[in-house]
């Protein structure tokens, strides 16, 4: 009896053993629903190819993923090995335990220096200046601006506005030019409008606008060292800023309350306004004949500088993580070995991912594939986040709660909303213990 | 007070259940096969089963989370802050204006929702030609999924891309943008969308008045107001109070198609901040403490919502 | 017994077809306007001003059954060639289509395999809602129950916390057990929202039952099962009907769960057709396309059994 218990236990073993090797040829990668993910999906085929693993990209539409995401992580699930999370979740995963800590591997393969080191600032490294690292870089993005080259490039329209400001009309390079070309295309008699801005309190859309403003005037959201946020949030750059985005408001299409990247994308397709901000990632669309009957004559430019010659704009992108709770971590390994190759980083450049590799960013090849790319390459190296601390929820709430009725309602002032969002978020980190 | 039928015997019947039942405690020697009892337990206890092996663990969860600090972002252990949560909320000015918001939410969409679903109820509780088509057709906005019926809305509503301002002429009228619209906006997209559920219940109601009730009123020269408000409205009652019940509990947790149309501060309703709080935010405590307030907010207006309904039955 | 119909009982009927017909006008034309955008190309979709007349095209349904990417040189011309009449329709619009590398077959979107799971998934959780509600209901119509109003409170409680709340213990339960991303579990997940529902309104409806009825045949040698099968449920379709219409709503178009208890194995589609938004650039007709075909069962469903939920209930002299 024993004996046969023994064959039975040891059978039982063997095939435990077995089984999860059935497993081990394929990983699961997790994103949100849009194009990156297709073209990551192509990307990984040909890792199927070389090494036989079967790599399947597994998406959800935006707003849910961070959602399903957190979910799964809280409830320890394997479901995915990898997932290219938001650069916002880094503190949150990192400190819930769920991402693996990759400093080493950062170091083996120096990818300080082989990605663009904004990218590993703040896709990677959390807490700020650390030295630990929990993502890599793979999706590189930002906020950039799209404009009807054709209005712009009309020699009557050239001829009024020169009369009317004193400089010629060509793609704003200041905050203050930004300002008075949507002024002078903001005719609402012919259904056209200056400009289209993110708006949408619902998340962090119109948080990520207005950081484009605040950086580029020499602003920041607060200290991200110390958690100091009084004169820094509130200083009077920040207020300018504040304004600026408020007066730009005065010049979107009616009913701009609640927009983000769809939206803002509609305004060129429709022809509604001269400019449009939007993520780089969003660019594709813009110049496809098929999606945009404007495609011809739309043209891209960085984020404008701010008065005293500051010129930063809002990050967004995400970098690839490796779940703590997968059963095929070494098998992630090697996949991330395959992802940071040279070759591998340009094809994923070439196939439409917006890489963060230093070398390809910085070929002219690159710069040259697309109308955006340039404008794409200069941003990347000019990029400020929002705070990624676990608790930037809270914080993107409060920000959402104050600025709203300013930008859009125009309720309060510029420095009584800041003020007051200083003060609450001074509550916040005070809550979780950051500062005293 | 059950009452007991009477049985006689039937010539039919098997004396082996005869016997067998004579030796059941509960039932009469006369009654055939299973007992009241039995038929009474068999009927219910599976259902009552499920929901309490359903509902008990997240109540339970729910109630001892909202009682702590847990995140279900991080893997940090949940410490008891008893009732911390509870105070910080109703000590939250936003939270509170989330609560009047949505109280006026639920009253102008409950209302609508029933004038419109009753109105047409008694429209079409008549003989018109094509009846069940039309029928049919009213319902059909209740068949959309939420989440489509809030991106087409929100395309509806747009000054320049929408039909509502182009068909009604109005020209650049901001639904959404405009704070104090907003919220009535939202809640006609909640009307439209459920005022056919209304209907279908008052019209099985009012399909069931006997005709011959009213062809006495007829006979005794009773005008339309007095057949309405002494015949028909009493016996349609418990049906269309049902259908406030749910419809009221449904609207204090409308969330899908509000979030999606609008996030405006004067449109905030208590489920959407409920879900950034839980799920954007992930203050899972928190949320959980949110969730049982609204819950025995909800227990009480539906206790007395209930007792209407049970006055109407009683007649 | 002839109907004398009153002159004012033949304007009034006038009146109110009127007034249906404007309803009707109302009512419908955002589902028209769904529809409608169903069948444009794609530039036609979001126009300013709207487009009211247009030609129309099978084309958005043609992508979205098919996986697609953007095109990013022109399709070569044999492969145009070779391609059956939907596949063309998606190369005239601008879109490649991706296809399986090895198999060299065009990858499906997706949208019909959720489809099927939604309809097996509702199908069944609406029969088992209705068929249970419908006994409960009886069981507390009809008989003594120690804390009947407190049973139905219970019941109708389990409805009134929002799902968000439950959303994470639910999901933690499922994992435990294994229920997650199966059928099963969102079939036992519906039916456990739909009961509370289910049981609610068919008790409104049998509660109007006389109870005369079931005691004159039990009288006459019906057990009371029989009672319930012969007298009861026939009298009680129309709630049977509106319950089910309802409650196959429900299950057909809920999204919170579909979303956070599913992945690929048994998610249904509501989660997956809004899914079109956020590629910088939606694809409306396509999400109205997916949205319309996904409206299609349910209205059949509903027409289907549109007899039975204007039937009124018959009652004779018995009614008090």
């Amino acid at each position: 009896m024993r004996s046969y218990a023994c064959r039975l236990l040891a059978g039982a073993a063997v095939l435990a053993l077995w089984a999860p090797s059935a497993n081990a040829q394929e990983l699961t990668i997790f994103w949100a629903e849009w194009d990156p993910a297709n073209y990551l999906q192509e990307l990984v085929n040909e890792y199927e190819e070389e090494t036989g693993v079967m790599v399947t990209v597994e998406t959800t539409p935006w707003q849910d993923f961070q959602t399903k995401a957190f979910t799964e992580f809280n409830a320890r699930g394997n479901a995915y090995d990898m997932i290219v999370g938001d650069s916002q979740w880094l503190g949150a995963a990192s400190e819930g335990g769920h991402y693996v800590d990759l400093t080493e591997f950062f170091k083996e393969h120096d990818l300080g220096n082989v990605m663009a080191p904004a990218t590993v600032k703040y896709y990677a490294e959390y807490p700020g200046n650390s030295g630990k690292f929990w993502a890599i870089p793979a999706e590189g993005d930002a906020v950039g601006w799209s404009y009807r080259k054709d209005w712009f490039e009309d020699p009557e329209e050239m001829k009024a506005f020169e009369a009317k400001y004193g400089y010629p009309l060509a793609a704003p390079q200041t905050w203050q030019q930004l300002i008075d070309i949507a002024e002078f295309f903001h005719r609402p008699d012919e259904n056209r409008y200056g400009i289209a801005i993110y708006t949408d309190n619902s998340y962090d859309g119109l948080v990520m606008g207005v950081e484009n403003a605040l950086f580029s005037y020499g602003a920041d959201l607060g200290d991200y060292e110390t958690y100091e946020v009084e004169g820094i949030l509130n200083s009077d750059q920040a207020v300018e800023a504040l304004e600026a985005y408020r007066q730009l408001y005065q010049y979107t299409p009616p009913g701009w309350s609640k927009t983000f990247f769809v939206e803002n994308n509609q305004a060129i397709t429709e022809g509604l306004a001269a400019m449009s901000m939007n993520y780089f990632a969003f660019f594709p669309a813009l110049v496809n004949p098929a999606t945009n009957p404007n495609a011809e004559n739309t043209g891209f430019f960085a984020n404008p500088a701010g008065p005293d010659g500051d010129q930063f704009a809002a990050l967004g992108g995400q970098g690839i993580s490796i779940v703590s709770y997968s059963d095929n971590i070494d098998e992630a390994y090697k996949f991330l070995e395959w992802f940071i190759q040279d070759d591998v980083q340009k094809r994923w450049a070439e196939l439409g991912g917006y890489t963060a590799h230093a070398k390809t960013l910085e070929s002219d090849e690159f710069r040259n594939a697309t109308p955006y790319n340039e404008a794409f390459y200069q941003t990347m190296f000019k990029v400020k986040d929002f705070w990624a601390v676990p608790e930037y929820a809270e914080l993107l709430t409060a920000a959402n709660q104050r600025l709203y009725p300013y930008v859009v309602g125009g309720e309060g002032s510029a420095k009584e909303v800041l003020d007051a969002l200083a003060e609450d978020w001074k509550e916040t980190f005070k809550k979780y213990g950051r500062t005293n | 007070m059950r009452e007991r039928s009477r049985r006689l015997f039937h010539p039919e019947s098997d004396i082996v259940t005869d016997v067998i039942t004579r030796l059941k405690p509960d039932s009469r020697a006369a009654s055939r096969g299973l007992s009241d009892l039995t038929i009474r337990n068999l009927f219910i206890i599976p259902t009552i089963a499920f929901l309490i092996i359903f509902n008990v663990f997240p109540l339970l969860y729910s109630l001892w989370t909202s009682f702590t600090d847990f995140r279900a972002s991080t893997t940090a252990p949940a410490n008891w802050i008893g009732l911390a949560n509870y105070r910080e909320l109703l000590n939250d000015p936003f939270i509170w204006r989330n609560f009047t918001i949505t109280a006026k939410y639920v009253i102008i969409s409950v209302t609508g929702q029933v004038v419109v679903g009753f109105g047409l109820a008694m429209l079409l509780n008549r003989a018109i030609p094509f009846k069940g088509l039309v029928t049919t057709l009213l319902l059909l906005p209740m068949m959309l999924s939420m989440a489509v019926v809030g991106l087409f809305w929100k395309l509806l509503y747009d000054p320049s891309f929408g039909i509502i301002n182009y068909f009604l002429g109005l020209g650049k009228f901001e639904w959404l943008a405009d704070p104090q619209v907003a919220l009535w906006a939202v809640a006609i997209v909640d009307i439209w969308m459920w005022s056919p559920f209304v209907m279908l219940l008052s019209l099985a109601g009012l399909s069931a008045v006997p005709k011959h009730l009213y062809e006495a009123a007829e006979i005794d020269r009773a005008g339309p107001f007095y057949t309405f408000f002494r015949i028909t409205l009493p016996l349609v009652a418990p049906i269309l109070m049902i259908a406030i019940i749910f419809r009221t509990m449904e609207a204090f947790k409308t969330f899908d198609h509000a979030y999606i149309l609008s996030s405006q501060p004067t449109t905030e309703l208590i489920a959407i901040r409920l879900y950034k709080m839980a799920f954007l935010e992930w203050q899972t405590g928190l949320s959980s403490a949110f969730a049982y307030i609204v819950l025995i907010m909800v227990v009480a207006i539906t206790n007395i919502y209930v007792k209407y309904l049970n006055r109407a039955k009683a007649r | 017994m002839a109907e004398v119909k009153t002159k004012s009982e033949v304007v009034m009927n006038r009146v109110a077809i009127v007034a249906v017909f404007v309803a009707l006008i109302i009512m419908l034309t955002p589902i028209y306007w769904i529809a409608s955008t169903a069948f444009k190309p794609r530039s036609l979709a979001t126009t300013v001003p709207p487009t009211v007349m247009f030609e129309p095209t099978l084309t958005p349904f043609a992508k979205l059954f098919v996986r697609r990417s953007q095109m990013r040189e022109p399709v070569e011309q044999e492969v145009y060639e070779a391609a059956p009449w939907w596949e063309k329709l998606i190369y005239d619009d601008g879109e490649n289509v991706v296809r399986n590398r090895r198999s060299g077959d065009i990858t499906p979107s997706g949208y019909a395999d959720r489809y099927k799971n939604s309809l097996i998934i509702s199908i069944i959780s609406t029969f088992l809602a209705v068929s249970m509600g419908t006994l409960t209901a009886y069981g507390f119509s009809r008989f003594k129950v120690k804390g009947e109003q407190d049973w139905l409170f219970f019941i109708l409680s389990t409805r009134m916390l929002p799902p968000v709340v439950v959303a994470i213990p639910m999901f933690l339960m499922y994992r435990t057990v294994g229920l997650h991303d199966t059928h099963l579990g969102l079939i036992i997940l519906y039916t456990a929202f739909n009961l509370s529902f289910a049981v609610w309104i068919m008790k409104g409806f049998i509660d109007e039952i006389p109870k005369e009825y079931e005691e004159a045949a039990l009288v006459d040698g019906y057990t009371r099962l029989q009672a319930f099968w012969k007298i009861v449920l026939p009298e009680a379709l129309t709630g049977i009907a509106a319950t089910a219409v309802f409650c196959f709503i429900i299950a057909w178009n809920e999204y919170a769960f579909a979303l956070m208890m599913t992945n690929r194995n048994a998610q249904t589609a509501p989660p997956y057709i809004p899914s079109q938004v956020g590629s910088g650039l939606p694809d409306w007709s396509v999400i109205a396309a997916g949205a319309f075909l996904f409206l299609l069962p349910v209205a059949i469903f509903t027409f289907l059994l549109r007899n039975h939920l204007l039937r009124g209930m018959s009652f004779g002299a018995i009614r008090k």
